[in-house]
């Protein structure tokens, strides 16, 4: 397997905070990885770490197989990035700010700054300063300047920042695309839960700068915690029977009956069936899942998870 | 140095669409007027009389400049001094502008050197630098013709030129590790108060007879004694650009650029 992005025991100390400790990571090839934490948790502290705008102060990180070093000229002929906000320089056009970019890579074709204005969509505004820009189109421009010179590996900072719902489902196709079609590596961090989940393959959820967890999207579907809850009217003949079948129930404070274990949750039918036997039908059978943002919240142990629970 | 000549374009090109070349000229500009508006109300005692203190300073002016080359001497020492201050601007803006902007990171991860992207920034600083020494000038010889000073001649002129032109080049030299004060303290804010503080350091150091030796004073001390200094403050100065310049690549290299 070959690796676009490594780190071993990464970790960076500002005094006594510690951004990011410990991190180790690996990113395959044309893999869509997400890097998923609240605000200050490290993300963009790791990014720049990754892009050698910041020297960690433990471990190292290779990216494209080349160990980054402070100021190097590799590896970032082969790589684009946006980081937190896509400032572009106010006085020039959408066209010049891209020329600009296009003249930091060199070996760019001309032809691909109106090729990239034309991908983003950014046709209206080609002549426009980009200090009048609308967030959106800032963010656009923002991503063109990262893509203009066709990046094995693209680091993405928060890339549906300021889009629009039709902005964020043209940026996730794109992205897709590159990835699926072309092979390209995208690394991007977010802290929306169910926008990654959309796009990743793999996702990394750090927390005060510690990786709390690391798993496939299936993983994550499974990790979701769920729950069969149950109305009836007679709570105590039910929980009695429920108990006396075998089934694991908790009666929660506003009466509602609630099972966890994963044959009740699958199988609901097969608990309804058992109740109308005992003579107490449930009134209402309802299987709950939890969702995304419950689910990264209990993870980072900020919430307990799904409500009453 | 590769990619130099790209590097020089996108400068160039940042400095002409933003108007702040327009708006120095401009600011230049002020200094020959000023000068010229002084040596005017001196000539007219009227005027003079009733603009009280500022006819006394005209006065004064007009006694440093009562003929061409005292006029031309005159002018290497505001380019010393005025013009020191303007080319800190000018470099404020070409690097304090990258963090203040929040386009520095753009630069960073790139397969291009970080010291041709300095050079070009600090080849763009000499151009425009030099650029609103010869627009102060051009100004104060139109401004001397004006007023009608005496002494005039092409020989005069072309020493005033060289003087002029040496003048803003040990200025230049002088200014540019300011740029590392830009760098460091990421914005425009640092290099302005450095170099306020460093004018003040100057009159003491003068004062105190060390002029010479403080890089500093040298333009100003060029400008007065028309040359009369010894190598080693030429080499100062020399030095002292150097240091900063490398002193601002390796900022650049190796600093943590959170912005």
């Amino acid at each position: 397997m070959n690796l676009s992005i490594e780190t071993v025991d990464l970790g960076k100390t500002y005094g006594d905070v510690r951004a990011v400790e410990h991190l180790s990571i690996q990113v395959a090839e044309g893999e869509i990885y997400a890097f998923l934490g609240l605000n200050g948790a490290g993300k963009t502290t790791t990014i720049r770490m990754l892009l050698g705008m910041i020297k960690p102060t433990t471990g190292f990180a290779r990216v494209l197989q080349t160990r980054v070093r402070p100021g190097s000229r590799d590896p970032w002929e082969s790589v684009g990035y946006l980081v937190e906000v896509p400032h572009s320089y106010p006085e020039l056009t959408v066209y010049e700010n891209l020329e600009v970019a296009r003249r930091l890579h060199p070996g760019t074709p001309r032809e691909a700054v109106s090729r990239m204005i034309e991908r983003m969509s950014l046709v209206p505004d080609a002549d426009r300063r980009a200090g009048n820009l609308s967030q959106g189109n800032a963010q656009r421009l923002g991503l063109a300047k990262a893509l203009l010179h066709n990046p094995k590996l693209l680091f993405l900072d928060e890339p549906a920042n300021g889009l629009d719902p039709a902005g964020i489902v043209e940026i996730r196709e794109l992205l897709l695309e590159l990835a699926h079609k072309q092979g390209v590596t995208v690394f991007m961090s977010s802290h929306i839960l169910a926008e990654v989940s959309r796009l990743a393959q793999r996702i990394a959820v750090i927390h005060k700068g510690h990786l709390l967890q690391e798993l496939n999207i299936d993983e994550l579907e499974r990790n979701r915690r769920r729950r069969l809850l149950l109305r009836v009217r007679d709570v105590e003949a039910a929980n009695r029977a429920l108990v006396a079948a075998g089934q694991p129930a908790e009666i929660l404070q506003d009466g509602t009956i609630q099972l966890k274990n994963a044959a009740s949750v699958e199988h609901p039918d097969d608990i309804n069936c058992l109740l109308v036997k005992a003579g107490s039908p449930p009134t209402r059978l309802m299987v709950e899942e939890e969702d995304l943002e419950q689910y990264f919240l209990r993870l980072v142990g900020l919430n307990r998870g799904m409500q009453n629970e | 140095m590769n990619n130099l000549s790209d590097m020089l374009w996108i400068e160039l090109r940042k400095a002409i669409r933003s108007r702040i070349p327009l708006w120095t000229a401009l600011g230049s500009l002020f200094m020959p007027l000023g000068i010229a508006f002084l040596i005017f109300v001196s000539k007219n005692p009227e005027i003079s009389q009733k603009l009280g203190l500022v006819g006394a300073k005209a006065n004064l002016v007009a006694y440093s400049a009562i003929d061409w080359p005292a006029y031309l001497g005159l002018f290497g020492q505001i380019i010393a001094a005025g013009g020191f201050i303007l080319f800190i601007l000018i470099i404020s803006w070409i690097f304090g502008r990258e963090f203040a902007d929040g386009t520095l990171k753009d630069m960073l991860a790139v397969p291009i050197q970080r010291s041709s992207i300095l050079l070009a920034k600090f080849i763009v600083v000499a151009i425009w630098s030099a650029a609103m020494s010869i627009v102060i000038f051009i100004a104060g010889l139109i401004m001397g013709a004006i007023i009608e000073l005496p002494g005039g001649s092409a020989g005069v002129i072309l020493q005033g030129s060289a003087l002029m032109a040496i003048t803003a080049c040990l200025a230049i030299g002088a200014a540019l590790p300011f740029a590392f004060f830009a760098s460091v303290g990421r914005g425009y804010l640092l290099p302005m108060g450095a170099a306020v503080l460093t004018l003040m350091m100057t009159n003491i150091v003068v004062l105190a007879g060390w002029g010479e030796f403080f890089p500093w004073a040298v333009p100003g001390l060029y400008a007065q004694g028309k040359g009369s200094l010894p190598p080693v403050s030429y080499w100062i100065v020399l030095l002292t650009c150097l240091g900063g310049m490398i002193a601002t690549y390796l900022w650049w290299k190796f600093a943590d650029q959170n912005r």
